[in-house]
């Protein structure tokens, strides 16, 4: 009955979207080796990775500088050559504009590498060694996301599919499109990889129909019979992992699983190419692809750019005119803007949007239109959802299931009062979070002082049981001891037979 | 007559032992009223309202032997919380109790740290890690910030450390209508 009600998939929510900047040849530009690199410890999870160098230590390219300590965390690799010049706070691309831990290396401009040798042969290696050397060669997933690629096959259920996300999220963004146009082969090495890894019975690559040059480019190189290339239309957010796999293969992921609890691996396809180089050739993530474009630059275009350089570095390729701009990381939609183009490019970084400023929109009240209900892709009730977080009640919110919010922006874009919704959004959640970490706190400190209320409760009456036992073992000795009646009898005679003595 | 005695007086037998045997299962045990307070209650442990501990006060404040605007690390806004659940006026903070201070934990200088364990013997929720005459630290993630271990240290080499805002921490703001 609930099968035939729901809507196909292809047909929930999401938005079309045109591409603001369209490029008529997508081409990838090596960016020149920056000065300075500035490279982030903190990663997406975990607490910050411990620089394994020192201020003043000379760095070789690929070089690890600062080593993966748990599961959720990956090495951090040198992108240039020469002298490590700092360890401290830098400002990072981060909404909160926070400073965080960073280690910059100076470029001595010779790009020398350390020695380097993966796996060419990785067939005839345990999956799990290659793994950990994907791991070690510090790769996370190159979408926007972030999240470190080899905790995906950590898990204890099989993998029956593998999917190749190459629907590249946003409208604008045109790395992946080049990417796959200019390294097919070594996409295509990347996924097999991947395939013997998980063990997948089936690779499926994911392209948008918009992008039929690199389709084209991928099909053309295809030789194994497990890799399907599959076209899907092109309507924004068909790229979010969840729903991918609900176009794909019409299974839906519930709200607090993942895809690989149903034995389903999602990879970016950016991310197969840095499998493909790290396990055949042994170099570690130390460059990514970055698309800049917006109205503010003249050549929008992809740069592959070492890591940890400054936007300003790969902006100024572009030729950006001189009107006061809006810098954004990541796509229109899901980006964060950025204030400074002095940040630097990090793995998640896929693509850098320089727009003209444009003047601010007259935010009114909500007029309960219900348009964000019909465009939501994971079904949720955005309107409902913004008067709890407006009114910060995010236990109710998350009651409404906010937690599967992709903060996607469509319901931001149909709004017609411009409420920013995801804004709401995103705030509830991350005061949720903070509130329920409070709270766990309280519980442990109030366990820890019950039970120190307890402990000391404890050893005081076992102490006086202790003192009680003992004086009454030492009153039976005292009593039972013949031997020490006698001698203090013996001496209680001496003491009587002196005193007589004396009194003679 | 005598069949409705029968029906009336049996029938008020077997709702009395039900009635009996649930006062005995379905018994409560201390004060219910006890555990609410003291769930709003920050659970820092610092003493400041003149009880040894955020129990012991809820405890007062149940029997009504405390008013409910002794807690400066609940702020006004637990003395609010307090006033909402007990029903009654809320009040503004008592200043005698000590003011509201940011959050923090404190850290141990540990090149001063002379090993006495005073400070392990003053903290309420056990976050001291030391013994007899060697260094001490603290487990910052078990620190309530009730600063109860400053005033004992001999070498006053117990310090406070605020609580910095990160970027996994971060609340973003919203754009108000």
């Amino acid at each position: 009955m609930f099968k035939k009600l729901r809507s196909p998939a292809s047909q929930l929510g999401g938005i079309v979207i045109a591409n603001p900047c369209p490029v008529d040849n997508v081409e990838i530009i090596q960016a020149p080796l920056p000065d300075k690199v500035v490279l982030p410890l903190q990663q997406r999870m975990g607490d910050e990775v411990i620089p394994c160098v020192k201020v003043g230590d000379k760095v070789l390219t690929g070089q690890v500088i600062a080593q993966a300590q748990d599961a959720f965390c990956v090495s951090i690799h040198a992108s240039i050559s020469g002298t490590v010049v700092a360890i401290d706070a830098q400002t990072i691309p981060h909404q909160s504009r926070l400073k965080s831990k960073c280690i910059t290396i100076k470029s001595d401009g010779k790009d020398e590498w350390v020695e380097h040798k993966g796996y060419a042969d990785f067939l005839h290696e345990l999956p799990q060694t290659l793994v950990d050397y994907i791991q070690q060669s510090g790769i996370v997933g190159l979408g926007g996301a972030g999240f470190p690629t080899h905790a995906k096959f950590n898990t204890i259920k099989p993998c029956h599919t593998l999917i190749i996300n190459a629907t590249e999220c946003e409208p604008g963004i045109m790395c992946d499109d080049a990417l796959m146009r200019h390294y097919a082969c070594e996409v295509i090495r990347g996924v097999e990889i991947l395939l013997y890894i998980s063990g997948a019975n089936q690779a499926i690559i994911a392209i948008e129909d918009d992008k039929q040059k690199a389709y084209q480019s991928l099909l053309t190189l295809t030789h194994n019979d497990k890799i399907n290339i599959v076209q899907i239309p092109t309507k924004y957010t068909s790229g979010a992992e969840k729903l991918l796999i609900r176009s794909l293969l019409d299974v839906e992921i519930p709200a607090n699983k993942f895809a690989v609890d149903e034995g389903i691996i999602c990879q970016n396809i950016a991310t197969t190419k840095a499998i493909s180089d790290a396990v055949i050739k042994g170099k570690p993530l130390i460059s990514r692809i970055v698309t800049v474009t917006g109205d503010g630059v003249a050549q929008p275009n992809n740069f592959e750019v070492r890591l940890g350089a400054s936007f300003a570095h790969i902006v100024a390729l572009a030729r950006p005119d001189s009107h006061p701009h809006n810098n954004r990381m990541g796509g229109i939609m899901m980006g964060i803007d950025v204030k400074t183009l002095e940040v630097p490019i990090c793995k998640v970084s896929n693509c850098i949007f320089i727009n003209h400023t444009k003047a601010k929109v007259n935010i009114q009240e909500c007029i309960r239109c219900g348009q964000c209900n019909q465009v939501c892709p994971v079904g949720l009730l955005p309107q409902q959802l913004y008067w709890y977080a407006k009114s910060e009640n995010t236990d109710k919110a998350m009651d409404y299931n906010l937690d599967s919010c992709i903060e996607c922006r469509c319901c931001d874009v149909v709004c017609p009062s411009h409420i920013p919704l995801t804004q709401y959004f995103s705030f509830a959640k991350a005061l949720h979070r903070q509130k329920t970490q409070g709270q766990q706190k309280v519980d442990i400190a109030r366990e820890r002082f019950e039970f120190r209320e307890y402990r000391l409760e404890r050893n005081k009456t076992e102490r006086t049981k202790m003192m009680a036992r003992k004086k009454e073992e030492l009153k039976q000795k005292m009593a039972n001891d013949k031997t020490q009646k006698s001698k203090i009898a013996q001496a209680m005679a001496r003491v009587k037979q002196e005193k007589n003595g004396n009194k003679i | 007559m005598f069949d409705s005695i029968v029906i009336f007086s049996s029938l008020a037998l077997v709702l009395g032992l039900i009635l009996g045997y649930a006062a005995i299962k379905f018994k409560v045990t201390g004060n219910p009223l006890v555990d609410q307070i003291d769930a709003i209650l920050p659970q820092t442990q610092c003493g400041q309202c003149d009880f040894p501990g955020c129990r012991p006060y809820a405890q007062a404040i149940a029997n009504g032997e405390a008013q409910i605007n002794q807690c400066p690390p609940g702020g006004q806004e637990g003395a609010d919380a307090l006033a909402e659940l007990l029903g009654v006026e809320t009040l503004p903070l008592n200043e005698e109790h000590g003011e509201t201070k940011i959050e923090h934990v404190v850290i141990v200088d540990e090149a001063v740290c002379i090993g006495c364990t005073l400070c392990i013997q003053a903290c309420p929720v056990d976050a001291f890690v030391g013994a007899s005459k060697v260094m001490t630290s603290v487990i910052e993630d078990e620190c309530t910030g009730c600063d109860l271990c400053i005033p004992v240290c001999p070498v006053d080499c117990i310090h406070i450390k605020e609580i910095q805002p990160t970027p996994r921490t971060y609340i973003p703001k919203v754009t108000h209508v």
